[in-house]
């Protein structure tokens, strides 16, 4: 049996790929319906139409070797004897699952980047409004700002504008520009430019003037405060605007999550933007026997991508053939994925717009200023002395949101770049999700 | 039509679509703030939406810290910011 950890792209495409060979399939994840967070759908929505997702999702269904595990937090695995134990929790009960070989397709998350007023209500990722959006059936405001950096930025916006909200302004904090270093990606990837083209007569049809180079650096009372910044983020010598808001959608790019592979400890390389990633081979395969990866936790790329090393996974891991197309169409995605890093590249001139009290760790509400003095007072070097000092990063969400920047600000007061090594170190986690002791005692009897 | 499901938030009732988050639920009534930060007492809402950050967490049935971004809005459910 192969067990394959998350429904999003990567793990529906290689389930359907290993469904073939007629392997048996345990496909586990959190979410009530298929899809992960990209084919995130409730069948109210209107206007919801994927050929692509459709059609796999009808290939799963039929395949009666797949078995769809639903609702299942997965929050550790064990290795027994050559076998890997998968440990989740489902409706409140712990149960586990054994196989010989598993397929990790864990996905990404939105990257947040602190600025005064990000903790407070009606400031959220752009995941999250597109989540109560597409997830919920749910406008997260009325007056809404989309900002950030990246390609996502464009279908919430639009999105949004389509179901009613007021896009009071999209603004992408990189210059367009910058995609004249990537043209050879986009000759590549011809669907890629007809999608943008999409996306212009969509935001044209709902009157939204994307904004080059500026961002929210401010939100508080309903207000958001647009800085011009530079090509480092940081921000210009230029007047801010202050514009009226009940909702800000703030995000950078995303962040794999890298916790489960992490635990049976998959070898870990850091990405040309400095994201940590799995290392895998021409396979999708691990550096631990019998674990494959794909998707997003093998480095950021989107669903295309994700689709095809998903499929090239499945494939590898019941000892079917890959044709060389699939290869090779994996190398175009991957240049363009590149494209998208060069494009959309988050400098750490951000850290001009903290101020001494923005909270910086959410989870254990520690501030800038705190952060500063585990340095300067205390003698902090790295950022894994100054979470000790603070706490930064030791709350709930084990660092998930915060454990980069953290870093990144102290190695901007110390001046020592951030190394590899800690890179990596911050992405593992020893538990995936909280589990209370009573359950886990309950579980194991 | 879709069925219409009423939990208690803080004492107070709700209704809301079946299938709804908690969060979304409390969301969509206009109460968009969750629960206040143990240590400066500051508002919080959703945040990431998908159960990475933990910032929505809620008292549901007696269940400390619970994301009521990822669990479903249940008839009779009994929901709270603090325990």
């Amino acid at each position: 049996m192969i067990i394959i950890i998350g429904a999003g792209p990567a793990g529906l495409a290689a389930a359907e790929a290993a469904s073939r060979s007629g392997a048996e399939v345990a496909l586990i994840d959190s979410a009530s319906k298929k899809g992960g967070q990209y084919w995130r759908h409730r069948n109210s929505v209107k206007g919801y139409k994927s050929d692509r997702a459709d059609q796999l999702f009808s290939k799963i269904e039929s395949a009666s070797s797949v078995t769809h595990i639903s609702d299942a937090t997965v929050w550790s695995i064990e290795t027994q004897g050559g076998l890997y134990r998968v440990n989740y929790l489902q409706g409140g009960q712990e149960s586990s699952l054994t196989a010989e070989k598993l397929i990790i397709a864990t996905g990404a998350y939105d990257r947040s980047l602190p600025f005064p007023g990000w903790d407070l209500p009606g400031s959220m990722t752009p995941g999250a409004a597109q989540s109560l959006l597409k997830g919920h059936d749910l406008l997260p405001g009325k007056r809404i700002i989309v900002a950030g950096t990246g390609p996502f930025l464009l279908p919430v916006a639009t999105g949004l504008a389509e179901s009613g909200a007021e896009i009071v302004g999209l603004y992408e904090a990189n210059n367009p520009l910058r995609w004249l270093l990537s043209v050879h990606a986009l000759l590549l990837n011809p669907s890629k430019f007809l999608e943008l083209v999409y996306y212009a007569k969509l935001l044209r049809r709902s009157k939204i003037a994307p904004r080059f180079n500026q961002s929210v650096t401010r939100f508080s009372d309903g207000l958001a405060t647009i800085s011009g910044v530079n090509s480092r983020l940081q921000i210009g010598k230029k007047k801010s605007q202050t514009l009226s808001a009940d909702v800000v959608a703030v995000g950078w790019g995303f962040l794999p999550d890298l916790t489960l592979g992490g635990i049976v400890g998959c070898a870990q390389k850091v990405d040309s933007d400095g994201t940590t990633i799995f290392e895998v081979d021409d396979q999708q395969r691990s550096s631990v026997r019998n674990i494959w990866i794909a998707g997003e936790a093998t480095g950021i790329g989107g669903a295309d991508l994700s689709l095809i090393e998903g499929e090239i996974a499945g494939l590898s891991a019941t000892g079917q053939s890959i044709r060389s197309t699939l290869r090779l169409n994996r190398i175009r995605k991957q240049i363009f994925a590149n494209a998208l890093k060069r494009s959309y590249p988050v400098k750490d001139g951000w850290q001009s717009w903290l101020e001494e009290n923005t909270t910086v760790c959410r989870c254990e509400e520690v501030k800038m200023s705190e952060i500063c003095e585990s340095v300067t007072e205390l003698g902090a070097e790295d950022s894994r002395t100054a979470k000790l000092f603070t706490r930064a990063g030791m709350g709930l969400c084990q660092g998930r949101v915060c454990s980069r920047n953290v870093s990144e600000i102290v190695a901007g007061l110390t001046h020592c770049p951030i190394t590899d090594g800690e890179r990596i170190a911050l992405s593992n986690r020893p538990i995936a999700s909280p589990i209370s002791l009573g359950l886990l005692g309950d579980g194991k009897k | 039509m879709t069925n219409q499901i009423s939990f208690t938030f803080n004492g107070k009732e709700f209704t809301c679509e079946s299938g709804q988050s908690i969060a979304a639920a409390l969301i969509a009534s206009d109460n968009r703030q969750l629960r206040t930060t143990r240590f400066e007492n500051e508002p919080r809402s959703i945040f990431c939406g998908i159960g990475i950050c933990f910032d929505c967490v809620l008292v549901v049935d007696g269940v400390a810290n619970q994301r009521s971004c990822l669990i479903e809005a249940k008839q009779g459910m009994n929901v709270e910011s603090t325990p």
